[in-house]
């Protein structure tokens, strides 16, 4: 949605007798970069709190205190919903920034398909269907391969740096450590 | 305190307390050097590995790391631009030109002796401040306590990097999610939305390993192509000269002076210890015109400061329970995981580990200083390790470490969640530190609150009535409003075009 379309200037409540502001609006840009950020992170967590809200409808007063358990999340949640109320809509009034280079191609994609390879790793794992070492692996090799684009060249090393962590960390925590490990 | 010191400088003296002290000194260089790892996210990550340890020996490895971690970041902010650790910020501004100039190991060697000479003084005051400030602790009520955590709080918020109020907001944040599980004071559930795994409520190391670790991998991970451009090493003029001691000493000392106080300071940090430290030296300096272009005055001022921070910070650790840092906010974990209940009753009820934290603290900071003048120029190599391998084997560690603290799936879960909600909240601009901090003081403020209720049977009015209560909420108010009153101002002097506080 154009963050124009919404935003009139201060003591203009028609929106028509004085141009619009320098904004996003005026060349047709959208939320983006830290105010799109700001507004996803704020919008987030109203509705978090407004759920703990809701679950905290039947908290009990307290029998030797006044408060109870309820007054201090519900307040809680009540200052955070209004703060992030506030940052969302500066995010929003405020002019859209230029995107500055940050000197190197970001890859968010990169990040997603690492953070997918971790659920399915986690989701396995707790499935129990694989041991710790063979799964970790085969997840290290999957998630550096990608991360190196899978290069013939660099590929051994990769398998060899996986098969290493693998089933040295499995001997390191089960024998030296003596920690449980998720998995078979 | 004589003895109570002696002794613990003689058990570190053994060979395996002595040990885990090197290691976590080193352990902290090293990844102090690694830029995207952290101080923190290495304590959070060992934190597992500890479980098994006696609590004086895994205090004193932790302590290793914080202070190893701190200088670490010494060596990638002088040679890279980067700084391993945010509390490098400002080496970078002097350290790097130094480095280009041709003088990298003159700019270690400013930096290391004045990470040595800042480690000290705040030791010193560590040693003298932290049982009398524990024995006048003790004499809190529930009030007292309440009020100034709620300082801390809107402190740590206001000093946070970037605006107050997302940093009041993640204060808030931290402590929402600690208040799922069964409520001490009624015995009942609460946020738990009748789902058995959240009565014990979330638990403080998958989040914290999420919220600093995974979410710094994600991060890491977008800005994988980020290319690290090399500066030859040449480690000639690391040893400080008589005549360089006698020009830098009174820079190092007020340096580490201010460093000190800032780490007293509940929850402000490095950071903000190494620029105050830096403001002051370049506005006391006779040639303010070379800082920011290889200012030797610079390198001391920002390294002197930063590790002066160390033993500040455990000041309020060690004497009232509350953290002077993130890494404090940790270790106060680490301590109620060890079944330590940190707080002014803490030299009584378990001085060995007291002592030993101390000790460690002088222990560690003369191993940096070993080791670092002996092999930085190893270290310095470490910092070009390839980032697309070590992140996802770091991952993998980060979710042993959420598992082993109870052997469960949800912890990993809670951990991953974490992680993107951190990514997400750094992203915008959202301030980790209050979020922690906020996570780890909420349940001892409520129950401060609470019991206080319970003791004037529902009565606020001694918060009012006695002085320290008073002026806990009055500095709170104070340091609330100081923002708004600022940027008010400014609005009146430049007009109505600066922009409002935030």
């Amino acid at each position: 949605m154009a963050r124009g379309r919404s935003r009139r200037p201060r003591g203009d409540p028609d929106g028509t007798d004085t141009p619009a502001a320098p904004s996003a609006a005026r060349n047709g840009a959208g939320l983006r970069g830290l105010a799109a950020w700001e507004v996803g992170v704020a919008g987030f967590l109203v509705a978090v709190c407004l759920i703990a809200i809701w679950e905290l409808r039947d908290a009990r007063p307290g029998t030797f205190e006044p408060l109870g358990s309820g007054p201090v999340p519900r307040v809680t949640a009540g200052l955070i919903i209004a703060l992030s109320l506030w940052i969302a809509w500066r995010a929003w009034r405020r002019p859209a920034e230029a995107i500055v280079d940050p000197g190197y191609e970001p890859r968010p994609w990169d990040a997603a398909i690492v953070a997918g390879l971790t659920v399915v790793y986690v989701l396995v794992m707790a499935s129990r269907t694989l041991g710790f070492a063979p799964l970790t692996a085969i997840f290290l090799t999957l998630a550096i391969g990608w991360l190196v684009r899978f290069r013939a060249r660099t590929m051994p090393w990769v398998v060899l740096v996986a098969a290493i962590t693998g089933w040295g960390c499995a001997y390191l925590f089960t024998r030296v450590f003596i920690v449980d490990l998720p998995g078979l | 305190m004589i003895e109570g010191l002696l002794g613990a400088l003689a058990y570190l003296a053994q060979p395996f307390p002595f040990f885990l002290v090197a290691l976590g000194t080193v352990l902290g260089i090293v990844v102090g050097a690694i830029p995207g790892l952290s101080g923190a996210m290495l304590i959070a990550l060992t934190l597992p590995l500890t479980f098994y340890m006696q609590p004086v020996d895994a205090i004193v490895l932790l302590i290793g790391m914080y202070v190893g971690s701190i200088t670490g970041g010494l060596i990638t902010a002088t040679m890279l631009r980067m700084p391993g650790t945010p509390s490098n910020v400002v080496t970078t501004f002097d350290g790097y030109p130094m480095a280009q100039a041709g003088k990298p190991g003159r700019a270690l060697g400013l930096g290391i002796a004045a990470s040595f000479v800042g480690g000290i003084v705040s030791w010193i005051v560590l040693l003298f401040l932290a049982k009398p400030l524990s024995v006048w602790a003790t004499r809190f009520g529930p009030f007292e306590y309440f009020t100034l955590i709620l300082m801390a709080m809107v402190l740590i918020a206001s000093v946070s990097q970037g605006s107050m109020v997302k940093g009041l907001i993640a204060g808030f944040l931290g402590m929402l999610v600690s208040m799922p599980g069964v409520d001490p004071s009624a015995g009942q559930p609460r946020l738990t939305w009748d789902w058995y795994v959240l009565n014990g409520g979330l638990k403080l190391l998958p989040v914290l390993i999420g919220v600093f670790a995974v979410s710094q991998i994600i991060g890491d991970i977008v800005a994988i192509t980020k290319r690290v451009e090399r500066v030859e090493t040449t480690m000639r003029g690391m040893l400080m000269s008589v005549a360089d001691w006698r020009d830098q000493a009174f820079n190092m000392l007020r340096s580490s002076l201010i460093g000190t106080w800032v780490g007293i300071l509940p929850g402000i940090g490095a950071s903000i210890g190494s620029i105050m430290a830096y403001t002051t030296a370049k506005n006391m300096s006779r040639t303010p015109e070379e800082f920011g272009h290889g200012s030797e005055e610079g390198v001391v001022a920002s390294e002197a400061a930063n590790n002066a921070t160390v033993g500040g910070a455990l000041i309020p650790l060690i004497a009232m329970g509350i953290p002077g840092s993130v890494i404090d906010a940790i270790l106060i974990g680490a301590m109620m995981i060890h079944s330590i209940q940190p707080g002014p009753t803490l030299f009584l009820t378990n001085a060995d580990v007291v002592w030993a934290m101390i000790a460690a603290c002088l222990v560690a900071n003369v191993i940096m200083f070993a080791f670092m003048m002996g092999s930085v120029g190893f270290v310095s190599r470490i910092m070009y390790v390839p980032r697309t391998f070590l992140l996802p084997v770091i991952l993998v560690f980060c979710i042993i470490g959420a598992f082993a603290l109870d052997n469960t799936m949800f912890d990993v879960w809670v951990m991953l969640g974490f992680g993107v909600l951190g990514f997400a909240m750094e992203r915008a601009g959202f301030p980790l530190g209050p979020f922690v901090i906020g996570f780890v003081l909420a349940p001892l403020m409520e129950e401060k609150l609470r019991s206080g209720l319970m003791m004037t049977a529902g009565s606020i009015e001694p918060i009012f009535t006695r002085p320290l209560p008073l002026i806990f909420l009055l500095v709170s108010i104070a340091l609330l409003l100081m923002p708004f009153w600022r940027s008010w101002r400014e609005r009146r002097e430049n007009g109505p075009a600066s922009e409002p506080a935030e």
